[in-house]
C-alpha cells in the first residue's frame, strides 16, 4: 500500500523554526511520511490551508502577529472541519491552553521544543484522525457504530505512553488490558521540573465514543494543569473545576495524582475518587494510601481536593491500579478485591515494575477464569531503587 | 438488576435488585426515570438488594441527583451493603448525596 505523505502546518513567526523542522524532521520528510508547510502567522496560515488541500494537521504558536493562533483555531473548522490542530504554548501557560482546548486543539506541546516529544506527538495525532476518518467515511449504520467502538478503542490506546522513565533512582512501567467493550481508563507519566516525575491513573464513568473523548479531555488538562501547578491538590482542583464547567452528560472521572520524587523517593499525591493505590514493601508486605478526602473529578464544581505524602523506601513498589483489577469477577460474581491484590504480593515482592503488573494481571485472570473481563485493566506500577 | 417502587409518608422508594454495571446502566436509568413522578419530591433509593455497582451505576445515580436537586426534591440512599458503601466512600460519592443505614432511619429524615 502507498500511503501519501501527511501534510502538516507549522505556524510560528519564529524564522527559526522553519529550518530547524526540516532539519530535526528531514529524515520522516525524506521517507516520504510527512510533508511541511510554513506560514509565520494566523493569516499565512489560512491562505496555506486554502491553497493546499488535505492538511491533516496544524501545528501552531500562540502568540503571532496579524492573527494569532488562538483565532486562528477558532476560523479553522470553517475550511477543515477534521483537521487536527496542536498548539505551541509557553510552559505553564494553562489559561490559553485552555482556550486553545475549548476551540478544539487536539493537544499541545510547551516551548521550548523537544524534538522527541513533538514527533510522539504528531504520530498521535495523525493517528487518532485517521481513526475519526475512517469512522466518518462509512455510511452504513451498523458498521459506523462498531467502527466508533473501535475509534474509541484506538483512542484510548493512542493517548497512552509507552515508554517509562528508568534510572538509578526508579523504575516506572504502566499498561492496560482494555475490556472488550471500551472502557475508560487511563494513565500518564511525564516529566516536571526537577527531576520529578507526574503520575496518573484514572478512570472515567462511562464508556465508548462520549467516555473516550471526556478521557482524552481529562488526560489533557491533566497535564496541562500539571506543568503549570506544582501541589497535587490544586491540579486536581483546577481540572475538576474545568471538567464541571460543561458536563451535562454527568460523566465524571476517578483520577489519582501523584508528583513524585525519585531522589528522595517522597511521593505528593491527592486522590479523587480513585481506589487507594498500594506501597509494598520488599518484605512483601503492604499498605494502602491513606485517602485525600477528594471526590471524583466531573461530579461538582469548586471543591478543594486535599493531598499528601508518602516516602518510599528503597525497594518499595507503588502501585496504582484501576477497578478493573479489584472489580474483577469469577464465575459466582465474587470480586477480586483488595486481599487477593495484597496476596499476590505477599510471598514474592516482584524483582521488577514490569513483573508486577504481569503478576497482577496473571492473578487477575487465574480468578476470573471464563468470565468476561467487564472492565479495562490498567497498573502504573514505580520502583524505588536500593540507594 | 429488578427495581421495585413504594410509598412511604411521601417519599418513594425504589428498592434495586442485583446489580447494575455498564451493561445495564441505561436500563437502570430507565426505570429510575420511569419510576419518579413529576410530582415526587422526595426520592429514597434502597440499596439492601443490590449485589454490585460499577461506575456506570454511579453515573446513572449522579444524573438523577442532579435533576433532583435542579427541582428542589430531596433524594438519599439507604441500607448499602458495606462494599457498596465502599464504592461510594472512594469515589467521594458519599460527601454529596446523603446515605442512611436503615430505610426506616432514611424515610424519618426525608420523609414527612
Amino acid at each position: 500500500m502507498t500511503q501519501t505523505p501527511y501534510k502538516i502546518l507549522v505556524v510560528d513567526d519564529e524564522p527559526d523554526l522553519e529550518h530547524l523542522m526540516r532539519q530535526r524532521m528531514r529524515r520522516d520528510v525524506r521517507s516520504g511520511l510527512y510533508t511541511l508547510y510554513f506560514a509565520q502567522n494566523g493569516v499565512e496560515a489560512l491562505e496555506r490551508l486554502n491553497e493546499v488541500p488535505d492538511i491533516d494537521m496544524v501545528l501552531s504558536d500562540i502568540n503571532m502577529p496579524r492573527m494569532d493562533g488562538l483565532t486562528l483555531l477558532a476560523q479553522i473548522p470553517n475550511i477543515a472541519p477534521d483537521i487536527r490542530a496542536v498548539v505551541v504554548s509557553a510552559y505553564g501557560d494553562m489559561k490559553n491552553i485552555r482556550t486553545a482546548m475549548n476551540r478544539g486543539a487536539f493537544d499541545f506541546i510547551t516551548k521550548p521544543i523537544d524534538f522527541q516529544d513533538l514527533r510522539v506527538t504528531i504520530e498521535r495525532t495523525l493517528k487518532n484522525m485517521e481513526e475519526w476518518r475512517e469512522a466518518l467515511e462509512s455510511r452504513d449504520k451498523l458498521v459506523r457504530l462498531q467502527n466508533e467502538l473501535n475509534v474509541a478503542s484506538k483512542m484510548q490506546q493512542s493517548i497512552l505512553p509507552t515508554e517509562f522513565p528508568d534510572s538509578e533512582h526508579c523504575e516506572i512501567y504502566a499498561n492496560m488490558e482494555p475490556a472488550r467493550e471500551v472502557g475508560g481508563d487511563f494513565f500518564d507519566v511525564f516529566g516536571l521540573p526537577g527531576g520529578k516525575i507526574a503520575l496518573a491513573i484514572a478512570d472515567v464513568s462511562d464508556k465508548g465514543v462520549p467516555a473516550a473523548l471526556f478521557m482524552m479531555s481529562s488526560r489533557t488538562l491533566l497535564k496541562g494543569s500539571a506543568i503549570g501547578a506544582i501541589e497535587p491538590g490544586a491540579v486536581l482542583k483546577e481540572v475538576n473545576d474545568l471538567l464541571t464547567e460543561e458536563n451535562e452528560a454527568a460523566m465524571f472521572v476517578t483520577t489519582f495524582y501523584a508528583v513524585y520524587n525519585p531522589q528522595t523517593g517522597q511521593v505528593d499525591y491527592s486522590n479523587g475518587g480513585h481506589n487507594p493505590p498500594l506501597v509494598v514493601h520488599p518484605d512483601g508486605s503492604s499498605t494502602l494510601l491513606p485517602g485525600t478526602d477528594g471526590l471524583a473529578l466531573g461530579v461538582f464544581p469548586g471543591v478543594n481536593f486535599g493531598q499528601s505524602a508518602v516516602m518510599l523506601s528503597p525497594g518499595d513498589l507503588l502501585l496504582l491500579y484501576t477497578d478493573g483489577v479489584t472489580e474483577a469477577m469469577d464465575a459466582d460474581g465474587e470480586e477480586f478485591g483488595m486481599d487477593r491484590l495484597q496476596a499476590v504480593f505477599a510471598d514474592a515482592p516482584p524483582a521488577s515494575t514490569e513483573a508486577a503488573n504481569k503478576a497482577v494481571f496473571k492473578a487477575v485472570h487465574e480468578f476470573a477464569g471464563e468470565t468476561p473481563q467487564s472492565d479495562d485493566i490498567t497498573c502504573v506500577t514505580v520502583l524505588q531503587r536500593q540507594a | 438488576m429488578e427495581i421495585s417502587v413504594d410509598r412511604a409518608n411521601e417519599v418513594l422508594i425504589a428498592k434495586v435488585e442485583g446489580r447494575i454495571d455498564g451493561a445495564n446502566a441505561r436500563e437502570f436509568e430507565d426505570a429510575l426515570n420511569g419510576a419518579i413522578g413529576e410530582d415526587d419530591s422526595k426520592v429514597l433509593l434502597d440499596f439492601s438488594t443490590l449485589s454490585y455497582i460499577s461506575s456506570a451505576g454511579l453515573r446513572v445515580i449522579l444524573l438523577i441527583a442532579r435533576l433532583l436537586q435542579k427541582r428542589n426534591a430531596a433524594f438519599a440512599l439507604c441500607s448499602l451493603s458495606d462494599p457498596i458503601r465502599e464504592v461510594f466512600e472512594i469515589s467521594g460519592f458519599d460527601k454529596i448525596i446523603s446515605i442512611h443505614d436503615s430505610q426506616a432511619e432514611a424515610v424519618d429524615k426525608i420523609g414527612r
